[in-house]
């Protein structure tokens, strides 16, 4: 029974990665899903929920809620930080409106990450992807933490056909993206990063595959300054290679 | 303010000594803590939630729990007093020791006595006063604050202690660990005996008995605390706990989750100063609570932060932490505060000021391990998010709160733009089209370091055309694969982790209790009372030792010291320190964690077990319990003015976190256990 999928497609996805938007598109169809998209969302707040900016974040939020509520069905997000800001942000946000709150609530039970979506609600580990590379798999902090997906991503991977799935040292060692930390602490955040890059280079992989579009913007910020030409993408990406 | 305190983290990430100190400290920290969690009685994820409820219960009703702690403690004999604040605290002090016309303070760790900055008020006021802690003394000596809550001078590599120990103590210079703990214990142990007030913290307070729990692991917590006439304890009011069962759960959550060790050498639990009929302890205990600030965060939306048991798991996970080190987190002045990392980037703001201290949870990625780590499991990202948005008050101005000037301009900027979709849209092709101006050739835009961003990376380049547009204009549609379904996944699978800590069925209490103890580099003789005389003679004659302190002769085996005094061993119950070893009973000992349980009493001297440097200690097999909850609740223990729990050979690891033994109290215990008794 086909499923419809309301993607939530993330603003860095959105200004940065047009391309692996497109993927997600295509990979949740291949797998069965019929895919929609509110085409007024902008962005969750989380940015301005991070800086402290509680009214601004309040703002975004109430605008992603309301537009969501005017788009029934399973809300997909190819980001662990976006829906775990859907999923508990806001009820941190909205803790002193109860109606908000209930609001949000209500949005929460049926917005899913995308690799969660896949595995556990649309049921399917193989998409008949190829992709002959040495991958390592890196786990987001807000993804492995505030929403606890860890597994889903990992059995999508091993499915692929021809990717050699190679472990990661310290795979859940934050790269030092955190948003906005990067911006203000970029000191920390080049230190954390420079770990990161040389576990992947430990590692052995070519490439690195994350499920937040922000830890591949850094990290292969990273790797473009420094000219090693080891990547970092978004699963979607290789889960749609044929 | 940001530049003095980015100022400082520049210059913590260009140390080269600190960065690998860090590093090795994190690594070794982690797996210590890990390897430790696998010996839990019950499932890691269970009894946090448990200690969690435990500590938010007491933090809810936390006037009650002080009432009640505080007439049990001086119903017990405890001089309770209460300070507000800092200064207050610090008074109290200063009156304490000027009516006892004291000289000389030996102190044991105590953050709460750095949150005071109380070894700056006494000594202004001409009293002398010395850190007993390895590493605090170290850093006493070298005028610098701990850089961490837990390990003080895990920042310093041991050439640097070597050079300190050379300039201040005029031993030659070296970096071997153990010549360092060796001067280091013979420049203190004057200082234990010569004291006239012993100052410690405390971990605990148990609120139904009026006790104080501490936790050492060098000795020197037992020294100050019953050597010296006058012990003064300060304590947070927020270190309660209900019951001894609490205790319990807690003392399985702390060391563990500190310093990845079961027990620590020594928990001491401190009910009263010395009774009458005891030989040995203070004539005088004094606990100061201390809240400076702690009511107020109580009623604020940072409360969560008080329910912290302060064992630095945090810290140990945090990478952010490992990057800067302890001293890094600064306020404007650059003064660090006395707590750093994730856990102070919540009290330091909570307790001393939003102004002050504001940044540090600004200095975060939100990554979470911090929760991950915390045996209370303190949310602590949301309380990070919480101080962001302004704290103690959640509705302050933007500036009060400590946004930067440009991530608030810019962020309003941003939220102007999103809160209309076709504004949203035209932005995301501004960006993209001017993205493609500045940079035609190529996928990457190489922005300036001011902008953070800039600093470490590039930035991918900003298509022209955004999904948002590509969607509207109609995406290549893929035929969906039919009937490729994988096996159903239950959602609901939980994680389970093995817990193994339980005495195996049948599993002998004896055996048990010898092997945790040799893995604490004990040692264990197992033997009839009758063999027992010559076990110890022998044991004497081998380390060359002719003369020992003992307890009174009638709580130990009947016979036992008669015989090693007919074998021409000198046996005194006087203290003495240049006695190489004593021999006292044991209570009760417990097999899980290989524990001598040693409550105070009549004939039982305290310093019997803790001056020499060898401790041969006669325990009944049938007095082995299981786990530590059973003997909490024993009568003796509940009245004893003081009994300590202790675990085999004092130890440290303060020092490069290389463990050497034998710091203040024992290098070597021999328990002598009768069977059949």
């Amino acid at each position: 029974m086909a499923k419809t999928a309301q993607l939530f497609v993330t603003c860095i996805i959105d200004m940065l990665y047009p391309e692996t938007g497109e993927a997600i598109v295509r990979v949740l169809q291949r797998s069965g899903a019929t895919v929609d998209f509110p085409r007024d969302q902008t962005c969750c707040g989380q940015p301005g929920f991070n800086a402290g900016m509680r009214p601004q974040a309040r703002q975004m939020a109430e605008n992603t809620i309301r537009i969501l509520e005017n788009s029934p069905g399973d809300i997909v997000i190819p980001s662990g930080s976006c829906t775990g800001m859907i999923r508990h942000g806001y009820q941190e946000l909205f803790a002193d409106d109860l109606d908000w709150l209930e609001r949000s609530q209500a949005i929460a039970n049926r917005t899913y990450e995308f690799t969660q979506y896949l595995v556990d609600v649309i049921g399917v580990e193989n998409l008949d992807a190829k992709f002959p590379h040495k991958i390592s798999y890196h786990a987001s902090c807000h993804l492995l933490r505030d929403i606890e997906i860890d597994e889903q991503p990992q059995r999508l991977l091993e499915k692929v056909k021809g990717a050699e799935l190679i472990p990661l040292p310290k795979r859940e060692e934050c790269c030092g993206f955190g948003g906005l930390f990067s911006i203000e602490h970029p000191e920390i955040s080049k230190a954390m990063l420079d770990c990161k890059i040389d576990n992947l280079i430990a590692s052995g992989a070519s490439i690195l595959v994350s499920c937040d579009a922000g830890c591949v913007a850094h990290i292969s910020g990273g790797l473009q300054r420094k000219k090693i030409s080891l990547q970092a993408v978004h699963i979607a990406d290789i889960l749609d290679k044929h | 303010m940001v530049d003095t305190f980015h100022k400082h983290i520049q210059e913590s990430l260009v140390n080269e000594n600190l960065q690998i100190a860090l590093d090795a400290n994190a690594e070794r920290r982690i797996a210590a803590r890990e390897q430790a969690l696998r010996s839990l009685s019950e499932p890691w994820q269970i009894l946090r939630q448990r200690a969690h409820n435990v500590r938010l219960q007491t933090i809810n009703n936390l006037d009650d729990y002080l009432d009640q702690f505080t007439n049990q403690a001086k119903n017990n004999g405890m001089i309770i007093h209460r300070a507000a604040n800092a200064s207050q605290a610090v008074q109290t002090v200063l009156d304490i020791a000027r009516e006892k016309r004291a000289r000389l303070i030996a102190k044991s760790k105590t953050m709460v006595s750095e949150e005071i900055d109380l070894n700056h008020s006494l000594e202004a006021a001409g009293f002398q006063v010395v850190e007993t802690d390895l590493g605090e003394y170290i850093i006493q000596l070298r005028g610098e604050s701990p850089s961490h809550i837990i390990t003080p001078a895990v920042h310093l590599r041991k050439e640097e202690v070597g050079v300190t120990f050379q300039d201040k103590l005029g031993i030659p210079f070296t970096t071997d660990i153990p010549t360092m703990t060796a001067a280091a214990r013979e420049r203190l142990r004057r200082t234990f005996i010569e004291a006239d007030i012993g100052l410690s913290g405390v971990n605990f307070g148990v609120a139904e008995s009026g006790t104080i729990c501490l936790v050492t692991n060098e000795g020197n917590g037992r020294m100050v605390t019953t050597l010296p006439p006058v012990h003064i304890a300060l304590m947070g009011i927020e270190r309660l706990v209900p019951t001894m069962e609490d205790l319990a759960l807690m003392l399985e959550l702390l060391p563990r989750s500190a310093t990845g060790q079961k027990i620590t050498v020594y928990t001491n639990l401190i009910n009263a100063p010395r009774q009458p009929h005891e030989p040995d302890g203070p004539q005088e205990r004094h606990i100061i609570l201390v809240d400076n600030g702690r009511q107020v965060m109580r009623e604020s939306p940072l409360a969560e932060a008080l329910l912290c048991i302060r064992c630095g798991a945090c810290l140990n996970a945090c990478p952010v932490f490992a990057e800067i080190g302890g001293h890094a987190y600064v306020n404007d002045q650059g003064e660090s505060s006395t707590y750093p990392g994730p856990i102070g980037s919540i009290v330091s703001p909570g307790l001393f000021g939003q102004t002050e201290f504001g940044h540090f949870a600004r200095a975060s990625s939100l990554c979470g391990a911090c929760k991950d780590a915390c045996p209370v499991d303190i949310d602590l990202p949301k309380l990070l998010l919480r101080v962001r948005a302004g704290g103690v008050t959640l509705h302050t101005k933007d500036v009060e709160r400590g946004v930067p000037f440009n991530v608030n301009i810019g962020l309003r900027f941003y939220t102007w733009v999103a809160s209309k979709s076709s504004r949203f849209t035209l932005a995301l092709k501004l960006v993209g089209f001017f993205s493609r101006v500045v940079a035609p050739r190529s996928d990457w835009l190489r922005l300036p370091s001011f902008t953070g961003w800039g600093y470490s990376k590039d930035l991918p380049r900003p298509a022209r055309q955004p999904f948002r547009e590509r969607w509207a204009r109609g995406l290549n549609q893929i035929s969906s694969l039919n009937g490729i379904q994988d096996n159903n996944i239950d959602p609901y699978r939980i994680k389970e982790s093995k817990s193994s800590s339980d005495l195996r069925d049948g599993e002998d209490l004896i055996q048990r209790f010898s092997e945790e103890l040799v893995a604490l580099d004990g040692y264990f003789t197992l033997c009839s009372s009758k063999d027992l005389p010559q076990h110890l003679f022998d044991e004497l004659q081998n380390q060359g030792i002719s003369s020992i302190l003992s307890w009174e002769k009638n709580l130990l085996p009947h016979g036992l010291i008669d015989s090693l005094r007919s074998k021409g061993i000198t046996v005194s119950e006087e203290f003495n320190e240049e006695v190489k070893a004593g021999i006292s009973g044991a209570q009760a000992a417990i097999a899980e964690t290989g524990t001598l349980v040693l409550p105070s009493g009549k004939g039982r001297a305290q310093f019997v077990s803790l001056i020499p440097e060898i401790h041969f200690a006669v325990l009944r097999a049938s007095d082995i319990f299981q786990n530590i909850t059973q003997v909490l609740h024993l009568p003796e223990v509940r009245q004893a003015s003081a009994t300590a729990l202790i675990s085999g050979p004092s130890r440290t690891a303060d020092i490069e976190m290389t463990l050497t033994l034998g710091v203040h109290g024992p290098r070597k215990v021999h328990v002598f256990c009768l069977e059949g008794e």
